[in-house]
């Protein structure tokens, strides 16, 4: 049993390592370094930063001896948890990680791909020249003229399972994280490409990540059964919102970005009080887990969509006074899909609505009459992400199979099909973790 | 979606992306037996029906295209990393390096982890279900005998692919025991632990495969004594009997076979006057002619219309009350005219029109919707439970979800409605909304059989438009069809429980491959005798009582007195709430009295458990009838029922009643000598043995109070276990 360490022994791999994971490498990683310092790997600790190794001084930053106490600007860690830290220092700071337990490649080395990796999340930026992708471990920005090769953004989370753009074009920031493991929203200055901060939060990817209209706040779905508005300047977050019952899956901001909608896999969506996290109202009457929002360029009006395969159009405003369980702002039910609805997506001139899920295919609807306009067909798999490029004429798909597809939105039209990531051969004998 | 997947494959090989130099590996055949081996697919974790912490995979993994989705498609593919597989989720949960649930599975760099390592690093292939799906099982040995308790017998489970290919999958492969305090199994080995036989359950990937093991008693000194053999179900149980070194017990003597044989055949003990009859006659032909006079008795007719009252849950509840009287009317004529047993059971699937004129249309009163209807029609006429398949594959059996459909498919139009008169229903073929749709994606589902049968019937179901009755017309045809594997043998089969307590195959209503009969030979010789004439229940019940197995005394010698499935002796029963309620009323002299029913009726006659409901017979365990399982009659003996026997009412104002046997005997001014015979003849059904007249005549003029010391030496009688049982 190579995972099965004594309990009382103060252990890194277990103990240790997925605090200072959750706790610290949003800033303590090679892309920020902040004081020097990287904790992304025990060699990180040992070697330390610009006051030298962190084996002694992780303690009394963690209880404030030492200014300023870390986390920085959070409350601080549990009495118990510094305590594991303090035993495993005083017992010799070993390594114990077992042969075999893999921590993924150093950030510097970019992933080398020998099999598409599957497309979880796309966005065109506002002036239509760059598409942002997915990839392992990064976020590839693509010119859509393909004039330059695309530009690696490595970072610290495994999944990146959404990007926004910010509507100036200078913010791209990225929701993800490694399962079971952490969450992390990273904000990119654009156009040098540089990490200006990492959220970390939460002990699993977070999910439907959105940027406010107006660039300040970030939203994000968790699978602590909150929706987290954070600040997209500070970092830090401003409201934590409870009223789910089960992961979160899709937000998104009201146009005057003062309210928020989340889906979750506890069948329902959620308005929500940005500024005080105040729960405002409900829609519950579906029978599926919702799985995708996406919202009218100019008005409060939602698409959401999920496990029972429809799309549904919702206003965000009740037209008359609640009853109990009334549907009154139900709009519009789109025709039902092929498969489980994952992504959805609102043309920015605001006249289609593209739908992908399971089944390999996006539907175009005509958001005014609910009629199908377009079907892009020849992924060989389900759909994770789909995106409108700003003039609203083509629509960028990806998911299970790896392959990024760009449609004509009005027709189906395939314009163009490639794997967005470099791909090599595999190595011979590529094995497990030997 | 396998097209999509072999795209991607494709796709992978024409970029010569795949793996060259590992094994090649695809879900079908090298995963997801590894989901099922290690627990993922298991009730308690993945498997339950809604999953585990978000993630469900099919109950132990009967749906291998389900569980794909799950694992690569759910979350955007969160669970798999392509791109680094040994980053994948479904690598770093098992092997414990983040938080898991179901504790660690396997290692990382085992075997299994090395598969799922590779399958990922291949790019998850899904595999060809027309080649990679295993086809069935072989097993080494095909059955194990091992000649005393302690010894041990590995089994050795090869998987046949649909292409052919043949791989050892011992590891895989899950081995249970049906009694494993008797054949205990650690992995794939067995040990046999005590005398007797049971039957390993082998599993792997949908398949299963039985193997009986036998475990011989090592005594020595065993010489087979032959007994007398009646019939042809003597010489089977005795062929089994010696092989397995039991020695069976002989015929029990005429007042224990008469007290037991009434009881069987017509519910009721027999009276003073029949036992006395009975012992004095000395023809040598008396038991059979006993019996061929209790079969053709009233209170055989009773009987029988009780048991099929239960079976087919005959209750005013479903039925109201004068609909539950016309049903009972309906199966007491069945019953009195003999009726064929396939006749009856086609009589009323086919049943149309009012339930009033028809009450045979009352067997689709009962569970009105086609489910539950289906459900009820395999239980009960073929012994085979569909019920889990409405949510997945049988665990145990080869039916599946979509089987469920297709049979329920055969009632999907049969609809009810309201008649002329308060209570009447005319069942009709035309409900609305009546295809019968696959709950998964919504499907109609077309009527087919879980088995064919190669009747010569003109009507074919998928022929049938769903509004005609011909589908039931087919089904009725099929199900009572000679070549039907079910009906005869589960027909026989609960006939037989019903004189040893006991199926061949038990529990009756659950045949399965997996849980087979303790004497096949048997079961098939009786099922053949039982379609050669004609499905005669009468005939079946007088071939089975006129055996010596059936007359066989209950005491046991050295060889048999383990034996608890061959039938080596007799197995005291409990009488059920009715034969109990009535054969108090046989000893006491007191009938009971039924609010809700005619003067003079007997607890054997009742309708429906209507009447004396919360009464002394749903204490004993009387079935209320909601349900066609035959487990629903209660047979044990509780504490409360214990204490209803010692201080309740109904005995106590029984044994003391005034117009009541004991006051009569009493009055009479008989001897004490006759008292205590005629209460023993009244209670246990046989005179009293010299001891016993002795010591009640004792206890008789022991002083004042005659008549109070005779109800107590009666209220001593019934509550003696030779009353309560039938032995």
């Amino acid at each position: 049993m190579a995972l099965s360490l004594p309990a009382a022994d103060p252990s890194y791999f277990r103990d240790v390592r997925p605090l200072l994971q959750r706790q610290c490498q949003g800033c303590h990683q090679p892309n920020l370094k902040s004081s020097n310092l990287d904790l992304t790997s025990y060699q990180g600790v040992k070697e330390g930063g610009k006051r030298g190794s962190a084996f002694g001084l992780l303690v009394p930053f963690l209880t404030g001896e030492m200014k300023p106490q870390m986390p920085l600007g959070q409350p601080p860690l549990a009495p118990e948890q510094i305590e594991l830290v303090r035993n495993w220092v005083a017992a010799g700071a070993k390594d114990d990680t077992p042969a075999g337990a893999v921590e993924g490649p150093a950030l510097g080395a970019p992933t080398v791909y020998t099999q598409p990796p599957v497309l979880t999340a796309l966005a065109f930026s506002p002036d239509g020249r760059m598409l942002a992708v997915s990839g392992n471990r990064e976020i590839l920005l693509h010119t859509l003229d393909g004039s330059q090769p695309p530009r690696r953004l490595p970072g610290l989370s495994d999944s990146i399972l959404s990007l926004a753009f910010s509507r100036d074009g200078s913010l791209l920031v990225a929701g993800g994280g490694v399962p079971a493991r952490f969450g992390e929203i990273q904000f990119w200055d654009l156009p040098a490409g540089e990490l200006r901060r990492s959220v970390m939060l939460t002990g699993d990817t977070v999910f439907g990540v959105s940027l406010s209209p107006d660039a300040t706040r970030v939203a994000a779905g968790c699978t602590d059964n909150s929706v987290r508005i954070v600040d997209a300047v500070t970092g830090k977050e401003l409201t934590k919102m409870g009223a789910h019952e089960n992961w979160v899956l899709g937000t998104v901001f009201s146009v005057d970005g003062k309210r928020v909608v989340s889906v979750s896999r506890d069948r329902s969506a959620k308005l929500t009080d940005t500024a005080t996290g105040a729960f405002q109202e409900n829609i519950n009457l579906l029978r599926g887990e919702l799985a995708a929002v996406a919202r009218h360029p100019s008005r409060d009006i939602v698409v959401i969509g999920g496990e029972d395969r429809y799309p549904y159009v919702y206003l965000m405003d009740r037209p008359k006074n609640m009853k109990i369980a009334d549907d009154s702002t139900l709009v519009r039910k789109l025709e039902r899909q092929n498969g489980a609805i994952t992504a959805l997506a609102w043309s920015a001139d605001g006249k289609r609505i593209a739908v992908g899920g399971a089944a390999p295919e996006v539907n175009v609807y005509d958001a005014d009459t609910g009629a199908r306009v377009a079907a892009c067909r020849g992924h060989s798999a389900g759909i994770y992400s789909v995106a409108f490029s700003p003039d609203s004429a083509t629509i960028a798909t990806g998911g299970f199979d790896g392959t990024l597809r760009l449609y004509d939105a009005a027709t189906g039209a395939l314009k163009k099909a490639f794997v967005p990531v470099p791909l090599e051969k595999a190595t011979a004998g590529a094995g497990g973790a030997q | 979606m396998p097209s999509s997947k072999s795209a991607l494959s494709l796709l992978l090989l024409a970029s010569g992306l795949t793996a060259a130099e590992t094994p090649k590996v695809n879900f079908l055949r090298d995963v997801a037996p590894i989901l099922n081996k290690t627990g993922c697919t298991s009730g308690p974790c993945h498997g339950a029906a809604k999953g585990k912490n978000g993630f469900k995979l099919s109950l132990r993994g009967y749906d291998p295209q389900f569980d794909y989705e799950a694992l690569l498609y759910d979350l955007s593919g969160r669970r798999f990393n392509r791109a680094d597989p040994a980053r994948s989720l479904m690598l770093a949960k098992p092997t414990q390096q983040v938080p898991h649930g179901g504790g660690l599975r396997f290692e990382i760099g085992s075997a299994y982890y090395q598969t799922i390592y590779n399958w990922i690093a291949q790019g998850v292939p899904f595999g060809d279900p027309a080649k990679d799906s295993v086809r069935r099982l072989e097993v080494e040995p095909k059955e194990i005998l091992m000649h005393g308790p302690g010894e041990s017998a590995v089994v050795k489970v090869s998987a046949i692919f649909a292409d052919g290919g043949q791989r050892d999958v011992t590891k895989e492969a899950v081995v249970e025991s049906n009694v494993p305090d008797l054949a205990a199994v650690t992995d794939a080995s067995v040990k046999g632990a005590r005398i007797g036989e049971a039957t390993l359950l082998v599993r792997y990937q949908g398949n299963f495969i039985t193997v009986p093991v036998t475990v011989l008693n090592p005594k020595p000194g065993f010489a087979w004594k032959a007994l007398p053999q009646n019939n042809y179900i003597d010489r089977l149980i005795d062929a089994k009997l010696e092989r397995l070194k039991i020695q069976p017990s002989p015929a029990t003597d005429d007042a224990a076979f008469l007290r037991r044989v009434s009881l069987d055949l017509k519910g009721l003990p027999p009276t003073p006057a029949e036992v006395q009859a009975f012992l004095a006659n000395t023809s040598r032909s008396k038991r059979a002619d006993l019996i061929d006079r209790l079969i053709a008795s009233p209170a055989y007719v009773d009987h029988w219309t009780l048991k099929w009252g239960d079976l087919l849950q005959n209750s005013r509840k479903y039925l109201g009350e004068k609909g539950a009287f016309e049903f009972r009317e309906w199966i007491r004529d069945s019953i009195a005219r003999n009726k064929p047993y396939d006749a009856m059971v086609r009589e009323m699937l086919t049943a149309s029109g009012s339930s009033y004129e028809n009450p045979a249309v009352d067997f689709y009163r009962v569970t009105r919707d086609p489910k539950p209807t289906m459900e009820k029609t395999t239980q009960v006429f073929l012994g085979v439970r569909m019920v889990c398949t409405q949510c997945h594959d049988h665990p145990f059996e080869r039916w599946t979800q979509n089987q469920y459909y297709e049979m329920a498919a055969f009632f999907s139009a049969v609809g009810l409605r309201p008649g002329y008169e308060v209570g009447e229903e005319i069942l009709y073929d035309q409900r609305q909304d009546y295809d019968m749709k696959h709950p998964k994606d919504g499907r109609v589902m077309n009527p087919k059989f879980i088995v064919p049968a190669t009747w010569s019937s003109a009507a074919k179901p998928s022929d049938a438009p769903p509004t005609d009755a011909g589908r039931r017309q087919a089904y009725a045809e099929w199900i009572t069809a000679r070549d039907n594997p079910f009906f005869a043998k589960s027909t026989v089969n609960r006939v037989w429980s019903y004189f040893f307590g006991r199926g061949i195959i038990d529990p009756v209503d659950d045949i399965r491959a997996s849980n087979p009969p303790s004497n096949p030979a048997l079961l098939d010789a009786l099922t053949k005798d039982f379609i050669d004439h004609n499905f005669d229940l009468r005939y079946l019940m007088r071939t089975i009582a006129n055996s010596r197995t059936y007359q066989a005394s209950v005491a046991a010698n050295e060889w048999n007195e383990k034996d608890t499935e061959n039938f080596s002796h007799a197995v005291p029963r409990r009488l059920s709430a009715e034969e109990l309620m009535d054969a108090l009323s046989l000893a006491t002299g007191v009938r009971p009295v039924f609010p809700e029913a005619p003067p003079d009726t007997t607890a054997e006659q009742v309708t429906d458990p209507h009447v004396g409901k919360d009464g002394f017979l749903d204490l004993f365990g009387r079935p209320a009838r909601e349900s066609a399982c035959e487990c629903e009659r209660r047979s044990d003996l509780s504490l409360p029922q214990a204490l209803n026997l010692v201080n309740g009412k109904t005995i106590s104002d029984a044994v003391a009643d005034s117009a009541g046997r004991v006051a009569k005997a009493i009055l009479s001014g008989r001897p004490d000598r006759d008292v205590v015979t005629e209460l023993y003849l009244a209670s246990l059904s046989r005179p009293p043995r010299a001891g016993e007249i002795e010591s009640g005549v004792h206890y008789l003029e022991g002083g004042s109070g005659r008549a109070a010391r005779a109800q107590d030496l009666l209220w001593a009688l019934v509550n003696s276990k030779a009353f309560l049982y039938n032995y």
